[in-house]
């Protein structure tokens, strides 16, 4: 159903920005530029952030829709983060202009199978939710489900950990490591649903709110002390947003867990010979500050040379595969020639490393991918900060 | 144009289904996604020429088929009515329902009878072109496009093999699609929930009628052959890939 | 009643490959029952003289050169006066048009998506049913209307039968308007992967653009298209319309042959086929979990084989 015309469009617009908070600071725009300066789209956008406002304030949003402008970004925070004005670009002006596509019912076609086979099967892969836990199964030790009883630790790999191929040895990694440490964990198991991240950062808010209403009833089933999670879009989710659904739970990046075992585990540590860079996600890093969990826990590994790159912490470039990114690909090759990831594993390429270490897991298959492209793979490998540390006490 | 899309739902393959012998018991039920073809095809046309569009949801009382969401998805991408016709007794024989269809059918009007091209389930033929001798209308299936010419459609149809057909086809007629001329148009969640709320859903019987003839003796599921390597020098290797082409029936 | 016939798909004044199979079966099920093979053909200026089956009703018509509403009524008729045990028709475009019409007219129980059928009193059919994941054993009483699916049956070649040629005016059909023929379209963009039987997939180990041929005559060969990983068409090797995957086409040919092809999983996310065969040097490529053959060999050294050997079978 298309919104009739101009003024409805502006009105829902200006209706989603009003829930966003801090939604109306667009008022308060500069017109700086700061904002397209920092995209890694901005040179090939129509519509930087700062045109996007201009955009609302002259009511030409539907010149904004057809252009795709809104669609070139992977929520990769920077604008938001460097915006003087604070203004919620990244969770408000871009979502609430992707909101306008999705009710038109054009959005890229990636992403609108991705969008519907989450709300249909909690998981944008279609694959079964039964299946969710079948992980579990590729483990030599138990694992518990929540609604079998509490546990200290509810661990959530999420789609990608639970379902994509490569993510699942990262899932299994983290696991084994909670195993090692002998941390009372346990799953939501197939009650898990996408925690949907990426769905919010797409525009689509009401399957957003669906989720984290099925996720946080399937969290009640039994209690448990914190959340540990090795995806960096749903630590930031479980931790800045369902809170406003009720949910008030201590949530924990991997890396931070790593940290805080990291006496333990350095007793357990043998060395590694590696040299190191790290990449810092955009949701680990820049959206939630944690740039030192990560980076303590690589140092403490006997053997291992750390090296960094060239923009690392709140300047690191974007992986390319936040806020639906990974289900944007040929859209965005559309108008790009190079992918981020493809110049971000050239820089981590650059270091010397033999390791380049992330600590999200989209960063996988994006630099695995971008390896292949790049024509470096071989010359450097991709690896979760869990996986590093698992190597390291085997 | 007065237009009717029928949508029927089948078992979601993306969940198990359970084969008791002569029955299967699906975990979850889908619209059946070439009906769903039929439904965007019935819009598209209904905005290019005006007109109408009925969505006729069939479905078998004591299965746990959901046919509300799929008909609200309907209205919500622009359809007008939605009915929800229950069918009088399961059938998996689709001269049955073809014949059912019929009935009901009668004195509605429609110019156009869209339906989606052969179903993941029939496997006793297809509901099309069995409707079409039923209400003596042209049919034609595997449709991927349609264009209103004074009282015709000119439709393109697939031939195989990358090859497109058009014909002209005298109205009234029945139409299968097997891909709507524009990808499905994306429904928000929040909006489809409320299309669901306020939604006005029909609701009628269809009496289906009894044909004996073809009867499934059983369900069953393939063997999953265990994967095969083939290692060796490129001669026999070649000769072992040709003769697994000509078992999957490609040579 | 002990015949078995097929109708044959004629598009564009040539008989598509299927009408071969379909007659392959339908010998061997006319021994079975003592009757003929039948081959039901519409058409103009066709060759049917050297069908492989005993006799071959031929309607011949300018109005029949291509598919449109005559045929079903020459059909139908012609069906009548045959009267067969068995009907073979193609789960095809024009197959499905055609049986699923008659079946209900002359009120033969009818069976789709098929790859086996047996006659004994009654007619049994195997169906592909629910995107192949069940098989449906069916029982039809007396008599059917087969729809079998692509490469299901050994094609039967040649032929001499007894052709009964007949024209419209011979059965009593006059042209009507409810369906015309109106032109042929080939696409002028690229073709849709998606609707193919037999993909042919090259991915990043075909090496460059001067090796694509090789996969396409291969291709060529098995009646299929090529399609590839996302790698070859950022390359520009192919067109983007040939990618499958997350970002490119979802297929389900009943044969993807993966050259070079490691099986990451956002190619993987495309690839619903009902047979996936694929070549690797590298044992441990994850496409190996996906396939029913593996092969861990050289592409450069096989392929050439292969072609040849294909070659031969076809001469
Ligand atoms: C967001 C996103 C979306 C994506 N979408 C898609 C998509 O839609 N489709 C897609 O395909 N990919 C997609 N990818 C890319 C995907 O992750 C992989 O990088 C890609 O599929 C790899 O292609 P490949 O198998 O051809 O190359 P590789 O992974 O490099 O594999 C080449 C294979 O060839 C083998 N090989 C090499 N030489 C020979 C030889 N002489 N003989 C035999 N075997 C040989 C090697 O052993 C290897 O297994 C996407 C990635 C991302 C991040
Ligand atoms: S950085 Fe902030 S204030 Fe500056 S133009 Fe962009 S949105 Fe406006
Ligand atoms: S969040 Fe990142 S990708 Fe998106 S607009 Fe801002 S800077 Fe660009």
């Amino acid at each position: 159903m298309e919104l009739e015309s101009e003024s409805e469009m502006l009105e829902t617009y200006m209706e989603r920005l009003s829930e966003i908070q801090d939604g109306e600071k667009y008022k308060q725009c500069l017109q700086c530029g700061t904002c397209g300066g920092s995209c890694p789209y901005g040179i090939v956008t129509k519509f930087t952030p700062r045109k996007m406002i201009l955009a609302v304030r002259a009511n030409i949003i539907d010149e904004l829709l057809e252009s795709g402008a809104q669609w070139l970004c992977t929520s990769c925070y920077s604008c938001s983060f460097r915006c003087p004005s604070q203004i919620p670009l990244t969770d408000g002006i871009i979502p609430a202009a992707r909101e306008l596509s999705l009710l038109e019912g054009n959005p890229p076609e990636e992403l609108a199978r991705a969008l519907m086979n989450t709300a249909r099967y909690g998981n944008p892969f279609k694959e079964s939710p039964k299946k969710r836990d079948r992980w579990v199964k590729e483990v030599d030790f138990e694992i518990k489900t929540l609604a079998d009883g509490p546990a200290d630790v509810l661990f959530i790999p999420e789609c990608f950990g639970a379902y994509h191929r490569r993510c699942k040895e990262v899932t299994k990694a983290m696991a084994e490591i909670f195993n090692r440490l002998g941390t009372d964990f346990a799953i939501l198991g197939r009650d898990e649903k996408c925690i949907g991240d990426s769905n919010r950062l797409s525009g689509e808010f009401g399957l957003f709110e669906e989720l984290v209403e099925k996720n946080i009833k399937a969290m009640e089933k039994n209690p448990f002390s914190r959340i540990v999670t090795i995806d960096a879009h749903a630590f930031h989710s479980l931790r800045s947003e369902y809170p406003r659904f009720g949910f008030s739970k201590p949530v924990l990046h991997h890396s931070e867990f790593l940290a805080e075992n990291l006496e333990t585990l350095k007793e357990m540590f043998s060395e590694l010979e590696y040299i190191v860079t790290y990449h810092d996600s955009c949701y680990v890093g820049r959206r939630n500050g944690i740039y030192d969990a990560p980076r303590d826990v690589i140092r403490a590994i006997p053997g291992v040379e750390f090296v960094e790159m060239k923009r690392i912490k709140e300047n690191a470039l974007c992986c390319g595969g936040g806020g639906g990114g990974v289900w944007l690909d040929s859209f965005i090759k559309e108008f790009m020639k190079e992918r981020p990831a493809e110049e971000r594993v050239r820089e981590a390429a650059n270091t010397g490393a033999d390791i380049l270490v992330t600590s999200c897991i989209l960063d996988i298959p994006m630099f695995e991918d971008a390896l292949k492209m790049t024509g470096l793979e071989g010359q450097i490998v991709v690896k979760d900060i869990c996986e590093l540390v698992l190597e390291a006490i085997r | 144009m007065k237009i009717c899309a029928i949508l029927r739902t089948v078992p979601d393959l993306v969940e198990e289904i359970e084969v008791i012998d002569d029955e299967i018991e699906p975990f979850a039920y889908i619209a059946n996604e070439r009906d769903e073809h039929a439904v965007e095809e019935a819009v598209i046309l209904k905005e290019r020429y005006g007109g109408s569009v009925d969505v006729i949801g069939i479905v078998d009382e004591d299965s746990e088929e959901e046919i509300e969401e799929p008909l609200a998805m309907a209205l919500a991408k622009g359809a007008d009515r939605a009915i929800k016709l229950t069918m009088s007794n399961k059938s998996y024989r689709r001269i049955e329902q073809a014949k059912a269809l019929a009935e009901y059918f009668k004195d509605k009007d429609y110019d156009l009878i869209l339906t989606g091209i052969q179903g993941i389930d029939a496997f006793t033929g297809m509901l099309g072109p069995m409707l079409s001798v039923y209400m003596e209308l042209p049919f034609t299936g595997y449709v991927t496009s349609v264009e209103a010419e004074d009282g015709t459609v000119k439709v393109q149809k697939e031939l195989g093999g990358g090859l497109l057909g058009e014909f002209r086809v005298k109205l009234p007629a029945i139409l299968g699609i097997v891909s709507a001329e524009k990808p499905l148009r994306f429904v928000p969640l929040a909006k489809l929930r409320q299309v669901m709320k306020k939604a006005e859903i029909e609701e009628d019987e269809l009496e289906i009628p009894e044909f004996e003839g073809v009867q499934v003796v059983k369900y069953y599921e393939p063997e999953k052959p265990e994967i095969v390597l083939l290692e060796g020098e490129p001669e026999e290797v070649a000769d072992k890939l040709i003769e697994a082409f000509k078992e999957i029936g490609v040579l | 009643m002990k015949d078995v016939a097929v109708i044959v798909e004629i598009i564009e004044s040539t008989i598509q490959d299927i009408s071969y199979e379909l007659l392959g079966k339908a010998k061997e099920l006319a021994s079975q029952t003592g009757g003929k093979a039948v081959a039901i053909a519409m058409g103009n200026k066709v060759d049917v003289s050297s069908l492989p089956c005993d006799t071959v009703y031929y309607i011949e018509d300018d109005a029949l050169e291509n598919f449109c509403s005559l045929h079903v009524k020459v059909l139908s008729k012609i069906v009548q006066e045959v009267n067969p045990k068995v009907i073979l028709a193609g789960n095809t475009s024009i197959g499905t048009d055609l049986a699923g019409h008659i079946a209900v007219e002359l009120n033969i129980p009818v069976a789709s998506l098929c790859n086996k059928v047996s006659v004994n009193e009654n007619v049994r059919a195997t169906s592909l049913a629910y995107g192949g994941k069940l098989l449906v054993d069916l029982e039809l009483k007396e008599r059917g209307v087969i729809l079998a699916n692509r490469g299901s049956f050994t094609a039967a070649t040649e032929g001499s039968p007894e052709v009964k040629k007949l024209s419209l005016s011979d059965i009593g059909i006059e042209a009507d308007n409810e369906i015309e023929f109106i032109d042929y379209i080939k696409p002028e963009e690229d073709v849709d992967i998606s609707k193919f039987d037999v993909l042919v997939s090259v991915g990043r180990g075909i090496g460059g653009e001067e090796n694509i041929d090789d996969a396409k005559e291969l291709a060529e060969l098995l009646g299929g298209e090529i399609s590839s990983s996302r790698p070859v068409v950022d390359s520009e090797w192919l067109p983007k319309s040939r990618q499958v995957g997350r970002s490119g086409k979802t297929v389900t040919p009943n044969l993807y042959l993966a050259l070079g092809i490691s099986g990451a999983s956002e190619h993987l996310e495309g690839v619903k086929a009902k047979n996936v065969i694929a070549i690797n040097t590298d044992p441990d490529a994850p496409i190996f979990r996906v396939s029913r053959i593996g092969a861990v060999i050289d592409i450069f050294d096989v392929i050439p084989v292969l072609i040849d050997k294909i070659k031969e079978i076809k001469d």
